[in-house]
């Protein structure tokens, strides 16, 4: 009788508190960071094709780097976020970290596999390649599979303990790991390749303010996204718990 | 200092009995040899080596027959135990994690090793490479060795981790191949740079040590997360 | 030149849309799995009091 009490208790916290949360205090969050993300991003539209002068050497094609980098950008910052709630997660756990590393994965991933693919698009007309074996290249590439080979165990081992913690260990090993393929992917080019971006003296001052508000508009659309995941962990989690209890 | 002894004697037992155990079974060594073997003569035929291409290809086969064969030994780290349900009994052991760890390594390594140091002949042989001069071989061992340590640190971590899911066999080489990619890359230089003396190369060999002593400490102190219950 | 700006565009935004269209759905999903078994929690809890 005791356990059956407990569980109405805790059923009815988790589902009543649940619902609660769902659709009131997340909702509001959502769309702050929706419409928040709206109106930079339509404004770096509006920078990025008609504010900003083409550029003298790359023509239009180098419009493309407005998005390329900003992704590239919240591509690395997951991962580093994830890494980080790693860390967090092995001396403390607490299955919302593991929630937030998890959603934090999946985005990455979205956002990796873009960055990639406007890379290609970028390259083939300005270097005559779709892809090249730079460092930079490399590491990112090595990175997506990094993503990929987490999600998939997380996919695999389902919502456990084992599973947090074998996350956590994945994003740890990863941030050690992807400097050292930069640094050695360097060495066995023999050559740094000279950096196509990111040279600010060679950009004229309307090109730095797009980007910049590119990047903010992405690091927008990526905490959205981030929310969305992060509750969908969250209800995911729930779900199954609720259902082992009926079980 | 006794504790130094207690944990080597702790290490030792466990890969005594593993070493046992795989001497009884011998399928896992001599299938990571032939299979080995075999990725050499298919890389025969795929690259039609001629000897003035010979040097430029050969490090490059040798290290992808490595990298395979040594997934397929180290998916079998603790395969046996999840299977008979001895891991959970050698976790209530009183064994620091840390033991384990080292022990499992410890045995892949031992394996790998063994593997590679026999197929390096027979890769010389089929190639016909010049290692047989004794600087060179011993160089060549001691990358061979080096290689192995990196590749099976980092494997050990994650075949425990991967042994727990339905699908190992897929998922350790999507884990392990991204991660050990610096240690490929070096290993694979340097083996190139001992069989084709070239200028201006970076210190590949001092890289690769200096990866396995990275992923080495970074997996000793991780491996606790992965294994506890 | 402008073919490739235009593909570009055209990928990322679909990636992202895609996305977040998938995100939706699996959210949808899984809350209407969350009101079927918290109904079947609130059944077995009626079920136990009588």
């Amino acid at each position: 009788m005791a356990l059956a009490k407990q569980i109405s208790q805790t059923t009815d916290g988790h589902v009543v508190g649940g619902q609660r949360l769902a659709r009131r205090r997340w909702p509001l969050v959502s769309v702050i960071l929706g419409v928040l993300t709206a109106l930079t991003m339509s404004l770096s539209i509006w920078l990025i094709f008609v504010y900003t002068p083409i550029d003298a050497l790359q023509g239009e094609t180098q419009r493309i780097l407005y998005f390329h980098v900003p992704t590239a950008w919240a591509g690395m910052l997951s991962f580093v976020i994830m890494a980080g709630l790693g860390i967090i997660y092995l001396f403390k756990p607490d299955e919302r970290l593991d929630w937030l590393a998890r959603a934090s994965a999946e985005v990455g991933v979205v956002f990796l596999t873009i960055t990639l693919i406007l890379g290609a698009t970028w390259g083939k007309p300005i270097w005559g390649a779709w892809w090249v074996w730079d460092a930079r290249l490399t590491a990112t590439l090595i990175l997506w599979f990094m993503y990929v080979g987490y999600l998939m165990l997380r996919s695999y081992m389902g919502r456990t303990v084992e599973s947090a913690r074998g996350g956590a260990v994945i994003g740890i090993i990863g941030a050690i790991d992807v400097p050292i393929i930069y640094l050695s992917v360097n060495w066995w080019r023999g050559q740094h390749p000279v950096t196509q971006i990111g040279t600010q003296g060679a950009l004229p001052p309307q090109a730095v303010l797009t980007i910049m508000v590119a990047l903010v508009a992405f690091t927008l659309l990526y905490a959205f996204m981030m929310v969305q995941a992060y509750q969908l962990q969250r209800l995911q989690t729930l779900a199954q718990r609720l259902r082992i209890q009926v079980e | 200092m006794r504790m130094t002894r207690v944990f080597c004697l702790q290490i030792w037992a466990i890969l005594w009995k593993d070493i046992r155990y795989e001497l009884r079974s011998k399928q896992t060594w001599l299938g990571m040899g032939m299979f080995a073997l075999l990725v050499l003569v298919i890389f025969n035929f795929t690259f039609d080596l001629h000897p003035d291409t010979v040097a430029a290809i050969a490090p490059g086969a040798l290290w992808v027959a490595f990298i395979f064969a040594s997934l397929l030994g180290l998916g079998r780290t603790v395969a046996a135990e999840r299977e008979q349900t001895s891991l959970d009994r050698l976790l209530l052991t009183p064994v620091d994690r840390k033991a384990i760890y080292l022990a499992k390594l410890l045995g892949n390594l031992l394996f790998i090793g063994v593997v590679e140091i026999v197929a390096l002949p027979v890769f010389a042989i089929l190639f016909n490479l010049p290692i047989w001069q004794g600087s060179t071989l011993l160089t060549l061992i001691l990358i061979v060795i080096l290689g192995a340590l990196g590749i099976a640190s980092v494997g050990t971590l994650f075949s425990v981790l991967a042994a727990a899911t339905q699908a190992r066999e897929l998922l350790l080489p999507i884990l392990v191949f991204p991660l050990v990619v610096p240690v490929v890359i070096s290993a694979v230089r340097a083996t190139s740079v001992v069989l084709v003396p070239s200028v201006n190369e970076p210190p590949w060999l001092s890289l690769l040590l200096a990866f396995d002593v990275i992923f080495l400490s970074a997996s000793t102190l991780l491996f606790q997360y992965v294994i506890e219950d | 030149m402008q073919t490739y700006l235009i593909a570009a565009y055209i990928i990322a935004w679909l990636g992202v849309c895609i996305y977040l269209v998938v995100l939706a759905m699996r959210m949808r999903g899984v809350r209407t799995e969350l009101a079927a078994v918290a109904e079947l929690v609130r059944e077995q809890l009626e079920q136990k009091e009588q």
